[in-house]
């Protein structure tokens, strides 16, 4: 067999990759491992326990695959790269996010599996509640508000409106529904609606959807000048801005609104911690800064306004009602928020129980609706 | 384990190969042959009994044709049940399934299919334990007398999953003794990683949008033909790579297996393409089933039956699903109409036309081959002609190709053999030109590796073809 010719360059490249090989494996050993990653916002793979039962179904092998991978000397940096060379080689979708003008990040909208189901459980809650009148809120996102913002010539597989117009339809006669996409749409030279690098809505965009539903319910709502608003943080990198880590796409601002006649009593009635704001200012230092709405999860809270007339309103929400509730506090004295993905027996007890209960809001967003976990948990 | 991965790359190979290299030889294939058991068992624990079982019947099989030379009978009834075992063998664990449904659609029935998951690699490595069994009894090549030579042929790891198909008589004499030196492994190791890019940066992207494209609610006809394209160009880069991946570290190790693909998307006729297409397996059918069935020596009549049986057994072979035969039929039948038909006209037409010609039949052949549904199949075939739901307008098409444009064209440009030339003329340009290119070459070659560990490291998309084959 013939010798093949092998340059220099050759050998320095070769030598070179086999030169990294060597230092990321000693890197990986040498290496503290994290636990959790702050940037994506999730548990990275545990070294999995041995077991000949998990060995034989090829399990223990998979587990450790991920966690050699999830702990990848400077993985945080590798992950960098590939969203800077798919920016950099034109994409302009990168897994689910567009990739929009102005440094934008918008989530596609899935094909919805579980509209049925949705229509099933907020039946279940309109059926079982007495005495109060039960609203539904579906939340168009930034993929539906700010279509104009998309790439040139993107492809949008489903549409938002069109499975809002189903569920609505649906539930016409058991829930008043609340329309809130064409407010929207108008209001969107007046401010930002959505944040560029989050899946959630701007306080503002909450605004304006408070504003509907004080429509609906008869309220007068106040002015957002009435509000003190600030400015809380200029450093929010979202869950989009986490899927990417792409450091080209920079941060959001968080703007707070507090009214200066509130009196308020918040209760966690998981933990029993009890606070003077719906705000948890601890937050604006992590990453997950949006859980400064509303201390991030919790299965009940209650929050008491002294200075409020009567009554009281139940939620159930996801997290886009974070930012919206505390403009409720105008008209309720009592604004009861669950969170049914851990709150157990469903709401509709609690809610007969109250008698100060006239007004349930259902209150969810159209990206995340189809696959929350605590759908199954509103009856 | 696959060779795309940051576990094999950063913790298997870098083991192993330090390992093998500071061993004195008479250990080597020993430590070769620990390293691909656990290759094989890291991800198929239990079914590695199985390939020693079936290595294990080749071994003896070779030893009995070889003691009772002489024996006709004997000879011939190990031979046959040596055959048997290993074909029971795979088609038990990989078409059980396919038989069951099959019976259970045409009779109406409900019976319980078994549920089978398909060892790794079974199509590969009972094919070269096979072929062993078969170039001993034709007295082609000498037994081997260690039957852990033998399993380290069997079992060598660069090839175990997903071939070439190599057979014995191509590594007998590098088993016993190999030339290894320092240029043989930078060559290896070199094409080990060209191979590497291809199908991590290439082959994962292209299949990245292929899914997008499959998935999509509605298609314009643009896009259909680009969604088939993009498979066709995937399973190219996805398959090649993984023998250039197979080729190189086997010449790290000394070994010297055949070249599989030689820029079959290249071909003029479909006559061509399968001499350029997995070619390690084409061969295996023309030795052992084509020509023993006489070729087309023996008449028009029992040529075509020759045909047909061999592409029937080359779709079937590729998976345990009817989509599979069909496209190998269809393979068939055009090579048929080839030699007797249109083959010399086709001859006299411009290159242009014959690339267009072949490339047009292949992708969509492998249109037929990705819809292991039938019925996802006669979903998405009328939409290449625009019958159904097809968009109206082109305009997703341009979406997704904007999206990929810069490894659409690569992976266009580089399934044609076009590396080769840009390598020649760079070698044989003058001193500046030579530099300037080893410069190139040294920081492309680090930039693309970083690359890819990037993607491996985020490891959206990476997903092992074969695992059907």
């Amino acid at each position: 067999m013939e010798e093949k010719r092998v340059t220099i360059s050759d050998r320095v490249s070769v030598y070179l990759i086999c030169g990294m090989i060597l230092v990321f494996t000693a890197a990986f050993f040498l290496n503290g491992k994290q636990e959790f990653s702050e940037s994506e916002n999730r548990y990275l793979a545990a070294l999995p326990e041995f077991s000949f039962k998990h060995l034989a179904e090829g399990k223990f092998t998979e587990e450790l695959e991920k966690y050699v991978t999830d702990h990848f000397p400077e993985r945080e940096s590798f992950l960098n790269i590939v969203s800077e060379a798919g920016r950099l080689s034109g994409r302009k979708q990168i897994d689910d996010i567009y990739l929009c003008e102005d440094k934008t990040l918008i989530q596609a909208y899935g094909k919805p599996k579980n509209v049925e189901k949705d229509v099933r459980q907020f039946s279940k809650l309109c059926d079982a509640v007495e005495n109060a009148k039960v609203y539904l809120m579906l939340v168009p996102t930034a993929v539906t508000i700010n279509s104009d913002k998309l790439p040139k010539g993107a492809v949008t597989q489903y549409s938002q409106s069109d499975t809002i117009a189903t569920i609505y339809e649906s539930m016409a006669g058991k829930a008043e529904c609340i329309p809130v996409q064409q407010t929207l749409e108008q209001m969107k030279p007046e401010g930002q609606l959505y944040y560029r690098t989050d899946h959630h809505w701007t306080t503002f965009g909450a605004y304006i959807a408070y504003e509907e539903y004080c429509r609906a319910a008869g309220y007068e709502p106040l002015s957002l000048s009435d509000y003190t608003a600030e400015s809380v943080s200029t450093g929010f990198q979202g869950t989009l801005y986490s899927k990417l880590s792409d450091t080209y796409f920079g941060a959001d601002e968080i703007v707070s609104y507090t009214y200066p006649d509130w009196d308020l009593s918040v209760t966690y009635e998981d933990s029993g911690e009890v606070s003077d704001t719906p705000y948890a200012a601890e937050y604006l230092d992590k990453k997950d800064k949006y859980s400064y709405f509303l201390n991030n999860i919790h299965p009940l809270i209650t929050i008491e306004n002294r200075n409020a007339a009567e009554g009281a309103v139940a939620v159930i929400k996801d997290s886009y009602a974070n930012c919206f509730v505390p403009f409720l506090l105008a008209h309720y004295r009592t604004v009861y928020v669950f969170d049914t993905r851990y709150y157990k027996g469903g709401p509709s007890q609690f809610i007969n129980e109250h008698e100060d209960i006239k007004d349930v809001l259902i209150l969810y967003n159209m990206n995340t609706l189809d696959n929350d976990a605590g759908i199954g948990g509103i009856y | 384990m696959v060779f795309s991965g940051i576990p094999f790359l950063f913790f298997f190979l870098p083991v192993f190969l330090i390992l093998y290299y500071l061993i004195p030889f008479k250990f080597k294939n020993a430590v070769l042959l620990a390293f691909s058991l656990l290759f094989y068992a890291w991800g198929e624990p239990v079914y590695i009994l199985l390939m020693l079982l079936s290595s294990f019947v080749d071994y003896l099989d070779g030893l009995i044709l070889e003691k009772f030379a002489d024996r006709k009978n004997i000879r011939r009834l190990s031979f046959i049940l040596a055959l048997v075992i290993n074909i029971s063998i795979l088609c038990f664990f990989k078409y059980a399934d396919l038989a069951v449904e099959t019976v259970n659609a045409l009779f109406h029935l409900k019976v319980k299919a078994p549920g089978i998951a398909l060892p790794i690699g079974i199509s590969f490595y009972t094919f070269q334990t096979v072929s062993y069994s078969i170039d001993v009894y034709r007295g082609q090549v000498k037994a081997e007398k260690n039957y852990f030579s033998y399993l380290t042929y069997v079992s060598m790891f660069p090839q175990l999953i997903a071939g070439p198909i190599v057979r014995f008589s191509t590594v007998q004499k590098d088993l016993h003794q190999r030339r290894m030196n320092e240029s043989c492994f930078v060559h290896g190791f070199k094409r080990f990683c060209l191979g590497l890019f291809r199908k991590v940066l290439i082959a994962n992207q292209i299949g990245e949008l292929w899914d997008i494209i499959r998935s999509a609610q509605s298609r314009s006809i643009a896009a259909s033909w680009l969604g088939i394209l993009c498979f066709t160009l995937q399973l190219y880069y996805d398959f090649s790579a993984y023998s250039d991946m197979a080729i190189g570290l086997g010449e790290a190790l000394g070994f010297h297996f055949p070249e599989n693909f030689i820029y079959p998307l290249s071909a003029t006729s479909i006559t061509d393409f399968w001499r350029r297409w997995h070619v390690s397996l084409s061969g295996w059918f023309r030795d052992y089933v084509y020509i023993p069935l006489g070729g087309n020596r023996k008449g028009v009549l029992k040529h075509l039956r020759n045909m047909f049986a061999v592409w029937f057994l080359t779709g079937l072979w590729h998976g345990a699903s009817w989509n599979y035969v069909i496209w190998g039929l269809y393979h068939g039948l055009l090579l048929t109409l080839e030699k007797y038909f249109w083959g010399k006209w086709l001859d006299k037409r411009s290159a242009f036309f014959k690339h267009i010609y072949t490339l047009l039949i292949v992708v969509v052949g492998f249109g037929i081959f990705t819809f292991e549904d039938l019925h996802e199949l006669a979903a998405y075939f009328p939409g290449l002609i625009g019958i159904g739901n097809a968009a109206v307008s082109a305009s997703d098409s341009l979406w997704y190709l904007g999206n990929y444009l810069p490894v659409v064209i690569f992976a266009i440009v580089f399934a044609f053999p076009v590396w080769p030339k840009i390598v020649k003329s760079m070698e044989e340009g003058n001193r500046y030109r030579q530099k300037l290119a080893g410069i190139c070459e040294v920081l492309l070659m680090t930039a693309l590796f970083v690359l890819c560990v990037a993607a491996l490291v985020k490891d959206v998309y990476n997903p092992f073809l074969y695992f059907r084959f």
